[in-house]
């Protein structure tokens, strides 16, 4: 019992495989629907064998990489004989988080129910205001309340502490490369500042920093 | 700081998971505190001493050897 927790200290790596496994997926669902939107707009009709073959090799992937997932999730469970209830509440949140998540992408993509310029994150084109409404709601209103419980009854001291690294470094990344931002495209060599970029660069940062101290 | 977690859960013979569960904390962070990676808050010092009923100073060595001034 005492030595399982060697194979433990791995799972750090695994959650990053799992992690990119899902980032994967997401990629070519999107080039299958990239692939059969191009077909319909080429006239449609039926695949030839070639098309098959092209959906068939990626959707095989996909296969191969949800695999891994289920693999990695089956050696979390074995790396150790139990798991602290505080733990079991974390895992189960997360994977409903992503699940949630997943789907509801999923669905729209799917259902093509709004146009890929819309929903493209770094873009500052026109929104349609059902999806300026629902985007907002998410993370104006459902994700702070869903931070706060997370905060307050699933995340432990030592992941509070590397929220708070994360957090401070992602403030100082925020300081130093806005300024620098701005007086190159005032000199003229960067575009001009963007808020939405300025906010993925700082999120990442928090993450990475994050991620790097809960699972070193 | 340096401690003696991995000793003390040793002579009981539990897992990482076990402390983890005595404590009301992941494994993740029972971890953390025995490579001394994570310190812990003083809240978590006294429940982990009360669990092995030792004294902090016995768990945590914080390695000074110099005299308090008072």
């Amino acid at each position: 019992m005492f030595n399982t927790d060697e194979n433990a200290g791995r799972n750090a790596l695994r959650i990053l495989g799992m992690i990119l496994c899902g980032f994967g997926i997401i990629m070519l669902l999107g080039a299958i629907m990239g692939f059969l939107s191009v077909h319909m707009a080429e006239g449609g009709g039926p695949l030839n064998m070639s098309d098959y073959a092209i959906v068939a090799a990626l959707i095989s992937v996909n296969l191969m990489l949800a695999f891994a997932i289920w693999r990695l999730l089956q050696q979390m469970k074995r790396s150790d004989q139990k798991v602290p209830q505080r733990e079991k509440v974390y895992n189960r949140f997360m994977v409903g988080s992503f699940l949630f998540g997943g789907v509801t992408g999923l669905i729209f993509a799917l259902t093509g129910s709004f146009d890929a310029n819309e929903t493209n994150l770094f873009a500052s084109g026109a929104m349609s205001p059902t999806l300026a409404i629902i985007m907002s709601v998410a993370i104006g209103v459902i994700m702070p309340a869903v931070t706060f419980y997370w905060h307050k009854n699933v995340v432990d001291e030592q992941e509070e502490a590397a929220y708070r690294f994360g957090a401070l470094i992602a403030m100082y990344a925020f300081w130093f490369i806005a300024p620098v931002w701005w007086f190159l495209w005032r000199g003229g060599m960067l575009p001009n500042v963007n808020g939405i970029v300025l906010y993925f660069m700082t999120l990442s940062v928090a993450l990475i920093v994050w991620f790097w101290k809960k699972y070193r | 700081m340096k401690n003696q977690l991995k000793v003390l859960r040793a002579m009981r013979n539990w897992s990482q998971a076990d402390l983890g569960e005595h404590l009301d904390v992941s494994r993740q962070a029972v971890n953390a505190i025995e490579t001394g990676k994570y310190d812990p808050s003083l809240p978590l010092a006294f429940k982990i001493s009360r669990l092995f009923d030792l004294p902090i100073e016995q768990i945590f060595d914080d390695e000074f050897e110099g005299a308090v001034d008072v």
